[in-house]
């Protein structure tokens, strides 16, 4: 006790284990979907430390890359295809945690004011991580790996005026080679991690400011959460979160070990061969729904490329979207309907982005290209409705 | 109650997508794989597929030694192995084992007709158009009678994949140079160290089998295995793509197994600290 005194005196740390943890109140009506949030911190560490441990043999060479992962790491080094698995499902996982936790705040109005700045910075984190994701997948220098990184580059060629210089310099060669690998590699093991951090420091302290949304939406003040309609984040709120990370790591390690070929696409076990294009081309499964509304949307480049973008930043601005004076989904009727269709429109959209575009599949994927759109677009009608309804209920 | 509600939600969510793109994309961009068919039975020959082991002997000196060597009986080729890469671009195997691996009616219409047999219009050998149905039979006889048996998955494969195929992570090279094999074959042929995971096995076997069956147009020839030998070749494959799958296995158990006292010991703190709330 003397030493906890001792710190106390310099770093006023009872103060902020209270403040931060033991005095820091989440409402009691929330259900364990609120438990992704710390659930991709989970992941996230566990991609940092996997990361670092492949982070010693990998090399980022065009001519070295491939065999370092697949003989160096994957059969040589003891226990190196444990890493190896563990940070490939990992990268995956973290994309199913964060579309639960996003899904979540859609559902709940979460990104409602006064939360503006968490969603916001929440949304720029997904984008961090979906760079993240697109670089780490080029490491291996796979055939995947190669084509993924060529067809996505060449998307900037149509921003007009600079784009083909604009991707010459992203490659910083007039094909992916060597120099854009090693560029890749710079930033998705250090300045998109560190941005990472950065954001989501400012995302937990966004969030101790404005305090956790709940299941009905309504504001709780602190005295509110004190007396009974609260639970301190700890040890009765991380009680419930460690179970819930148990289970997690249940489902995780039963795919690092027996099911990581979705992580894992057999075809980039092939060296990447700038002569020979695969049959089909596809990104992992998590940008799956947006690459159908770039190729899918109006049959056209332009449009595509056009309502790619759209499709991957709107998310953003939700909280000028949708103005209702109600939060949460569970009191929003309307509103229910239309989040369950969009969420089943975003898995629909992720299973055409595999199959090949052609015949019904380009037709049925442009259908799934409108009504999400569709979703952001009807928000500010619904949320007139409601707004009405809320008067005339007066 | 409320929880397992959404729990149950997200898992078909989950699933659902899924399956989409797992093995329904699979099924839509790979079709149905062809089974091999081990009988050959497209090759229509007349040829014999046993006969006089000693007349056998003689007809392979006159006809064969001139490119392929049998260093189980002493034989050696006629031309020396640059020689040989100079005139086909590709080294002609030694035959001490052939018999032992390739399926023998095939290997009767190969010596017949080695383009046709192989679906290869290109392939180095010529047809060997003077020997009659039963020299063959003989020639046949007495490769079955030098072929060493119970060959392991790395010796066939070393045998009927390495003049051509290198599996660098093996140390195994291929013997004809990169540069023939591209003048010979339109391109250099992959390496293997990690096509057991590059291919689904079920695959491998078929395309194996017939290469046209799995990618119609290579210019891989056929080559005539035995089911027995194709499947060793599969399973060395594999094997050596995924050298940890024991380890993995087992440590995967253990792991689970932590994890599930985990939620044990995790649920029964939850439960004690939540006793008073309600």
């Amino acid at each position: 006790m003397k030493f906890m005194d001792w710190l106390d005196e310099r770093l006023a740390v009872r103060q902020l284990i209270k403040v931060m943890l033991t005095e820091y109140y989440v409402p009691k009506n929330i259900n364990f979907l609120w438990s992704f949030g710390v659930l991709i911190m989970v992941v996230f560490a566990i991609l940092v430390v996997s990361g670092i441990f492949l982070l010693m043999y990998y090399k980022p060479d065009s001519h070295l890359a491939f065999d370092s992962v697949n003989k160096t790491i994957m059969m040589d080094v003891e226990y190196g295809w444990l890493f190896r698995h563990t940070h490939a499902v990992a990268a995956s996982i973290m994309f199913l945690v964060l579309y639960v936790h996003m899904a979540r705040g859609i559902y709940y109005g979460s990104f409602k004011a006064p939360r503006e700045i968490v969603w916001i910075t929440g949304y720029i984190l997904f984008v961090l991580m979906a760079a993240t994701a697109f670089t780490g997948y080029l490491l291996p220098w796979g055939q995947m790996s190669y084509w993924a990184a060529q067809t996505i580059t060449t998307l900037f060629e149509k921003i007009p005026f600079i784009g083909p210089d604009l991707v010459v310099w992203i490659r910083g060669n007039y094909i992916v080679e060597d120099a854009t690998l090693t560029r890749f590699f710079a930033l998705h093991v250090v300045f998109l991690p560190l941005l990472l951090i950065v954001f989501t420091a400012i995302h937990l302290y966004a969030v101790r400011i404005v305090g956790s949304n709940n299941e009905d939406g309504i504001e709780l003040t602190k005295e509110e959460k004190k007396h009974g309609k609260g639970i301190p984040f700890w040890p009765v709120f991380m009680a419930k979160e460690f179970f819930v990370i148990s289970v997690f790591l249940i489902f995780f390690f039963y795919l690092v070990f027996y099911q990581y070929k979705f992580a894992m696409d057999p075809i980039n076990f092939t060296p990447a061969d700038y002569l020979q294009t695969p049959t089909h081309i596809y990104p992992e499964w998590y940008f799956l729904a947006f690459y159908e509304v770039l190729r899918g949307f109006f049959f056209s480049q332009n449009l595509g490329l056009i309502a790619f973008v759209l499709s991957m930043f709107i998310a953003a601005f939700l909280p000028w979207l949708d103005t209702s004076p109600i939060k949460s989904g569970n009191h929003r009727p309307l509103y229910k309907i239309l989040f369950f269709i969009f969420v089943a429109d975003f898995v629909f959209l992720t299973i055409l982005g595999k199959l090949p575009p052609t015949g019904l599949y380009a037709w049925l994927g442009f259908a799934g290209s409108l009504v999400y759109f569709a979703f952001f677009f009807a928000l500010p009608i619904i949320s007139r409705i409601e707004k009405k309804k809320l008067e005339g209920g007066r | 109650m409320k929880e397992l509600k959404i729990l149950l939600i997200l898992v078909v969510v989950v699933l659902v997508g899924y399956w989409g793109i797992e093995p329904y994309a699979h099924s839509v961009m790979h079709g149905e794989v062809k089974k091999p068919d081990y009988n050959y039975s497209d090759l229509k020959t007349t040829a014999a597929t046993t006969g006089d082991p000693a007349k056998g002997k003689e007809l392979f000196v006159a006809n064969c030694a001139s490119c392929h060597g049998l260093k189980n009986d002493g034989i050696n080729p006629g031309m020396d192995k640059n020689a040989a890469i100079a005139s086909f671009n590709v080294v002609p195997p030694d035959l001490s084992n052939i018999a032992a691996i390739l399926d023998h009616k095939f290997l009767a219409a190969f010596i017949k007709n080695p383009q046709q047999a192989t679906e290869n219009p290109k392939f180095a050998m010529p047809p060997m158009a003077q020997l009659s149905d039963e020299d063959v039979g003989h020639i046949i006889a007495y490769l079955s009678s030098v072929a060493k048996k119970n060959l392991d998955g790395k010796e066939i494969t070393i045998e009927a994949c390495g003049r051509c195929h290198s599996i660098k992570y093996q140390k195994i090279y291929a013997e004809t140079p990169a540069e023939n094999l591209k003048a010979y074959l339109g391109k250099v042929p992959p390496d293997l160290s990690v096509m057991g995971k590059a291919k689904e096995l079920e695959y491998l076997e078929t395309f194996i089998n017939n290469p046209q069956n799995g990618l119609p147009g290579t210019s891989m020839p056929r080559l005539g295995l035995t089911k027995e030998s194709t499947e060793k070749v599969v399973a060395y494959l594999d094997q050596i793509a995924d050298p940890h799958r024991e380890q993995r296995n087992k440590l995967g158990m253990w792991v689970i197994g932590y994890l599930v006292v985990m939620v044990g010991l995790t649920f029964a703190w939850k439960k004690k600290i939540w006793k008073n709330i309600h």
